[in-house]
């Protein structure tokens, strides 16, 4: 029981451990531990493919379904010369999708929506991409340059579109610059961001070859920043429809998109298929976040971080 | 002022003979050149001071000092990625190899192309640049991860690939910015002795700069101690173990007699 000799620290009065230690390597000045007993714990097995789909979609459906109940009471509640306000599902499928007349409106205003929305982009990405080039490029260009893109940015959009119908006019030009406007800051931010986050020795290694700075941007800053450049391109993608609504609802002259058909809709007391529109609109600009977002994916899930799979 | 490069050599286990390696070069080939060299940043710290060392061909020189000494700002310096304020340095950049102290690979780019990354640089045509890859990758020991992405590499695997990429290019001198410091120990251990195999293989000239002073005695030819900064050298010592060294050389005791003197000069240049 007692310790051995050649501690004698650990041979002081009190508290020898139970069975007494091997050595004299132990001292009784450690406080005495308090042992419990653990089995080992077998792991759950991998859920299998039905289950994971289980579980990734059962949650977002209940919420939803949560919402469409809510969305019934609310409709209950309310006085029926103001039922018009929340059409009813079955009302939905009468009036506006079960008829063909309606659905192929839906289309063609979805895609002159969704045209919209692209070409506002096809002017936003290059200039922002353009403007953080430069910003990169040179310091003095980013002092000069960067308060005024968060100024721009600051600007209320929709107090100025009156301004812009006046100078341009109800075609189409005014309405492509509205959604640039819209989606442009984010670009300039991220991609600017992720090329000042290249490795500074990766750009020392392309130096030391002699390496011209454009090989530099070319090979090194901008691929090292292409998923930063992809979070930016999905907060613009998913303004850009949204952006596109806004401004047919200004603009009601010719035939417009989905915004158009929601100001018409309202007019003509047709509120089935506002909702309609509604529904339409928010899909598309779902489905141009989703593509984005699976764009990026697909282009850097092998080599970034934040792609998924195994490392 | 420049003898103090020389100014203390052990006399260290006398009966063995000097490195093989630095005996049969003829002592007029300069590989790299560093004359009083001082540097002062625009801040006004002042990172080397007076530092003078020359590199015979095919020596391999390292470098140990305290943290912040400017051993790092040596090998800058030296190839050209900063300026230096005064001194001279003679140094063939056009074949200069240089590693950093992370493998700082493009992760978008599968080992082949990055080894093929510095040649792409300089223009070599597409053919070329794909059998010299291959060659390197195979010299490092990475046959079959040709079309790997770094992401997927141990640590020790990616420096290999870092080594592969400037090997491509037949550096005739190589510097080395702490390469192996974030490696565990047996990795270490292991890249030491892969390094030694491409040193006398390919013959290059090495200035290799890093904490551990057993891996600056075991790669080294001449172990050079810097003073806290500004940097400048303090004591020089010639290894006298000859090429090629296996990994028993790390136990035997002149290797730790010798370890041990470097760092109670080390010690000194931490204190002083």
């Amino acid at each position: 029981m007692t310790d051995t000799a050649n501690t004698p620290a650990a041979a002081a009065p009190g508290t020898p451990p139970p069975g007494g230690p091997a050595d004299g390597g132990a001292t009784t000045t450690a406080p005495r531990a308090r042992l419990s007993t653990h089995a080992p714990v077998p792991f759950a097995p991998p859920p299998g493919l039905g289950a994971n789909l289980v579980t990734l979609l059962v949650p977002p459906i209940i919420v939803f379904a949560l919402l469409l109940v809510g969305y019934a009471m609310a409709r209950a509640n309310l006085e029926p010369h103001r039922q018009f306000l929340m059409p009813a599902g079955h009302a939905l499928w009468s009036e506006a999708f079960s008829r063909p007349e309606v659905r192929r409106e839906l289309f063609d205003r979805a895609l002159i929506t969704l045209g919209l929305a692209m070409a506002g982009l096809a002017v936003s990405i290059p200039i922002g991409i353009g403007l953080a080039v430069v910003m990169f490029r040179a310091m003095v260009l980013e002092r000069a340059l960067f308060p005024n893109i968060v100024a721009l940015q600051s600007i209320p959009t929709l107090a100025i579109i009156p301004l812009i119908q006046t100078a341009l006019g109800f075609g189409t030009l005014p309405k492509i610059l509205i959604v640039a406007k819209f989606t442009l800051f984010a670009i300039p931010i991220t991609l600017l961001l992720g090329l000042k986050s290249t490795d500074r020795d990766v750009i020392n290694l392309f130096r030391l070859q002699g390496a011209h700075w454009r090989t530099i941007l070319l090979k090194a800053c901008f691929p090292s920043a292409a998923p930063a450049l992809f979070a930016g391109l999905r907060i613009a993608a998913s303004l850009a429809v949204l952006s596109a609504i806004v401004s047919e609802l200004f603009f009601l002259a010719g035939r417009g998109g989905l915004g158009q058909m929601i100001i018409n809709s309202k007019i003509d007391f047709k509120y089935e298929q506002m909702y309609a529109a509604l529904i339409i609109a928010t899909l598309m600009s779902v489905c141009v976040y989703v593509a984005f977002t699976w764009l990026g994916h697909r282009l850097f899930s092998d080599w970034h971080e934040s792609g998924g799979k195994e490392t | 002022m420049n003898t103090h490069e020389h100014e203390h050599s052990t006399a260290h286990s006398p009966g063995q003979a000097v490195a093989a390696l630095s005996a049969s070069v003829p002592p007029s080939e300069l590989a790299l050149g560093f004359s009083d060299v001082s540097m002062r940043f625009p801040d006004g710290t002042e990172a080397l001071s007076g530092v003078s060392l020359s590199l015979l061909r095919g020596e391999f020189v390292s470098i140990v000092g305290p943290s912040g000494c400017g051993k790092s700002t040596l090998l800058k310096i030296a190839s050209g990625l900063y300026p230096h304020t005064s001194g001279e340095i003679r140094v063939d950049r056009e074949h200069l190899g240089y590693t950093f102290q992370d493998a700082t690979l493009l992760p978008w780019r599968k080992v082949r192309g990055n080894v093929e990354l510095l040649m792409e640089l300089r223009g070599y045509p597409a053919a070329e640049r794909r059998r010299v890859a291959l060659e390197q990758i195979s010299l490092v020991g990475l046959d079959g991860f040709a079309d790997h992405y770094p992401k997927r590499l141990s640590g020790g695997m990616r420096m290999r690939v870092s080594l592969a990429r400037s090997l491509a290019l037949n550096p005739s001198v190589f510097m080395f910015d702490e390469p192996f410091g974030a490696l565990d120990e047996i990795t270490r251990e292991r890249l030491n002795d892969e390094l030694l195999a491409l040193y006398l293989r390919k013959g290059f000239t090495g200035l290799f700069i890093t904490h551990s002073i057993p891996e600056a005695v075991y790669l080294s030819s001449r172990v050079v101690v810097m003073s806290r900064r500004p940097g400048r050298i303090l004591e020089t010592f010639e290894v006298p173990f000859g090429y090629p060294r296996g990994p028993e050389l790390r136990y035997r005791a002149d290797f730790a007699a010798l370890c041990g003197e470097i760092s109670v000069s080390l010690r000194r240049a931490i204190e002083e």
